[in-house]
């Protein structure tokens, strides 16, 4: 592996029996940099990322995150995780506990911090998504913005260093977007390494550093935003640009 | 404040774990003699005049019935202690054969048959089947029974005989546990005959029982002794033995059975035959019998969920193995009918052990395995049923395994499990009258026992009825109110 790269993918291989969802991906992020990856669904990006932090299990190649191989099974795979994040379309709140108690309970169980520790960080992470007041709110009774950013409070109180988010709007009202998006813009301009599986080309071509095009179980193309909406090269990325942005 | 009210709910509960088995503890301490051997006799509550229980399920009353009195008798002169195992005469043999009891001592009739099997005292009484038919039947002889149907006590010489000659007469014959709701059979024209031991029948007649006897002449007539488990219990056989040559020797065996068998002193005194006079008469035997049950209940679940607990865990973790074991027995304790489970743990056990299971410990064992079974099924089923993301988001966080379980995915799949939990408490406390059948002096054995002295069985299975449905109603809005508070 390589030094300069946070998180780096060589030759993954996925498949649901004889379905090959992921076929043999390369990729590598630099520390900082926020990649967005776009395309139709059903093209391998979620399960991709999911493959990041092993919540799917490639079937070969390699993920390495800070320079441990995920697909080695010496490696203790839930002293990985606690180094990344992850936000999930669904924002998967625990609905039987507080909101504080949400964010608290990973670090505080884990040992990193300590109870009255915990909850000063999650206070100061629910002050950076905006929803201090919603501390002592039972999940559920928020709204699905809200319940989205306490979500992405409860990753960062890890203090991870690499985000993972997975399609984190589509699953909310279009008035509740701006303010989720606001907040990993936010988290992107402090020098989060974030990889982004998301339709908000908005969001693609102004926050990411790199925007990856799935397509078949492949990347089929990669660059900067300008590269790709601007001057895609693939009849593929052309086709897909077309149909999400001439609606 | 959702978390404080679980607090409490564990304490509650494990404050009444805590008395209960302390009680249970305590109890056989109290009981706990000095040095003198105490031995265990297995009897027939229902068998008249040989055993007549009490209102208390006892045998402290006046007319404690014929083998009663000449074991206190004997127990005194020959220096022992000994206590009571009343159930049916089925379950005495099989008890004294597991060991369970030291002697039989239930109007056992002594046959070619028996006597390879166990040994025998020397008999005090001569015994024979009678034939007895309802009052106002028409059948006169045995040749009318073609194609009838017929009764007798399993396991009795009056069954032997009715096998013996099935042939000859051409009936169908059905078994029953007790002579009270065999009688009755007969009374209500279910059957048309009943065989059984003489003095019993005349002892029920005289006491009200609305059949007649149509045998002159006792059939089979048996010598009546205690039976022993073949070459064990030297000491005690002796014992007995001893005592009833005291007994012949200075007329007091006669005296005792003439007592039951030729005056009437011993039929009972008329008593208040209402609801509310066999309420108060019972109060007693039926609060004890309540208690047992509420007892087994409690105690039956605390079992049965840690039981559940760990078949639905093993049936949810990420290993085949954990997975099949919970399955197969989650499989096995559905499928064995509870009655069955109680019966091999309490009267089939020891044969392999070596040593007896007591009856109260057979009893919750049975509940902890039959229902957990069920239990674990629930269990199983609610935490399937949380959310995969649930699960996603806790680990993601690096939560191992147990932790995600722990503290995610269990809290919300007890909250899904609580109605299907709260039916199977209610149905466990339905369960525990199964332990009747082992001899469990609980509200339904209470009742057996109580009718089999009085013969009321339309109402005082009415008033047990009722008892139940109140304690199910009293657990239900328990219930309800938890689940209000809860959600």
């Amino acid at each position: 592996m390589d030094k300069r790269y946070k998180v780096q993918v060589k030759d993954l291989h996925k498949s649901y029996g004889s379905n090959e969802v992921l076929k043999g991906i390369n990729l590598n992020v630099k520390p900082n940099e926020v990649v967005c990856m776009i395309g139709p669904s059903g093209s391998g990006k979620s399960t991709f990322l999911r493959c990041i932090n092993k919540l799917e299990e490639p079937n070969s190649g390699h993920v390495y995150v800070d320079g441990y191989d995920i697909a080695d099974p010496q490696v203790n795979i839930n002293k990985v995780r606690e180094n990344i994040g992850m936000v999930f379309q669904h924002f998967n709140l625990f609905p039987n506990m507080s909101v504080l108690d949400n964010i608290t309970l990973a670090p505080v169980q884990l040992g990193k911090m300590d109870k009255d520790e915990a909850q000063q960080a999650a206070m100061h992470y629910l002050d950076l998504v905006g929803l201090q007041d919603k501390a002592n709110a039972n999940p559920t009774k928020l709204s699905g913005g809200q319940q989205q950013r306490v979500a992405i409070a409860r990753a960062l109180a890890m203090k991870p260093d690499v985000m993972l988010f997975d399609e984190p709007t589509s699953a909310l009202d279009p008035e509740m977007v701006g303010d989720v998006l606001e907040v990993m813009k936010r988290l992107a301009q402090q020098g989060m390494t974030m990889i982004v599986v998301t339709h908000e080309m908005g969001f693609a071509k102004q926050v990411a550093d790199r925007v990856v095009f799935f397509h078949d179980g492949d990347i089929r193309e990669q660059g900067t935003p300008e590269d790709i909406f601007d001057h895609p090269q693939q009849a593929d990325t052309k086709n897909f640009l077309d149909k999400v942005l001439n609606v | 404040m959702q978390r404080n009210n679980w607090k409490k709910l564990i304490a509650a509960f494990v404050a009444i774990l805590g008395i209960v088995v302390g009680w249970q503890v305590v109890e056989p301490q109290r009981v706990s003699a000095a040095d003198e051997p105490t031995y265990t006799f297995a009897t027939n509550n229902t068998f008249e005049p040989f055993e007549i229980q009490d209102s208390k399920g006892g045998y402290s009353g006046k007319n404690p019935g014929i083998e009663i009195e000449i074991l206190k008798k004997i127990a005194k002169h020959e220096h022992f202690k000994y206590k009571f195992k009343p159930m049916s005469f089925n379950g005495d043999l099989q008890a004294l054969e597991s060991g369970q009891v030291d002697a039989v001592i239930a109007g056992m009739s002594v046959t070619d048959e028996r006597k390879e099997k166990y040994d025998f005292s020397t008999p005090y009484y001569t015994d024979g089947v009678v034939m007895a038919v309802a009052k106002d039947s028409n059948i006169k002889s045995m040749k009318q029974l073609r194609g009838k149907t017929v009764s007798a006590k399993a396991g009795t010489s009056a069954a032997i005989y009715l096998k013996d000659n099935q042939k000859k007469y051409g009936y169908k014959i059905r078994y029953f546990d007790s002579s009270n709701t065999m009688w009755n059979d007969v009374k209500t024209g279910n059957t048309a005959a009943t065989f059984d031991d003489g003095p019993v029948l005349e002892y029920g007649i005289k006491n009200g029982v609305p059949l007649k006897i149509l045998t002159k002449k006792p059939i089979n007539a048996q010598p009546i002794a205690v039976g022993f488990q073949k070459g064990k219990n030297l000491a005690l056989q002796k014992k007995i033995n001893d005592g009833i040559k005291w007994l012949n020797d200075t007329g007091q065996m006669k005296q005792i059975i003439d007592k039951y068998t030729k005056d009437t002193k011993a039929s009972k005194t008329s008593i208040d035959r209402t609801f509310m006079g066999l309420l108060e008469a019972n109060r007693g035997a039926l609060l004890r019998g309540l208690w047992m049950t509420i007892e087994l209940t409690v105690i039956g679940i605390i079992f049965a969920m840690i039981f559940g607990i760990i078949l639905g865990v093993l049936g949810i973790v990420n290993n085949k193995f954990a997975n099949a074991i919970s399955s197969t027995l989650i499989y096995i304790f559905r499928g064995i009918p509870m009655i069955v489970l109680a019966f091999f743990i309490y009267m089939g056990l020891p044969n392999v052990i070596g040593h007896k299971v007591p009856l109260f410990l057979a009893g919750i064992i049975t509940l902890a395995l039959d229902e957990g079974a069920y239990i674990g099924a629930i269990v199983k089923g609610g935490f399937e049923s949380v959310n995969v993301g649930q699960w996603e988001a806790a680990r993601s966080l690096g939560l191992p395994y147990s932790k995600a379980l722990i503290k995610v995915i269990a809290p919300q799949g007890f909250k899904l499990m609580v109605p299907s939990l709260v039916n199977q408490f209610i149905i466990t406390l339905k369960d525990t009258s199964i332990l009747s059948a082992i001899g469990v002096m609980e509200l339904t054995q209470t009742g057996t026992v109580i009718i089999s002295q009085n013969m009321e069985g339309f109402k005082m299975w009415t008033i047990i009825a009722v008892i139940y449905i109140i304690i199910i109603t009293l657990l239900t809005w328990l219930s309800n109110y938890v689940q209000k508070r809860m959600a």
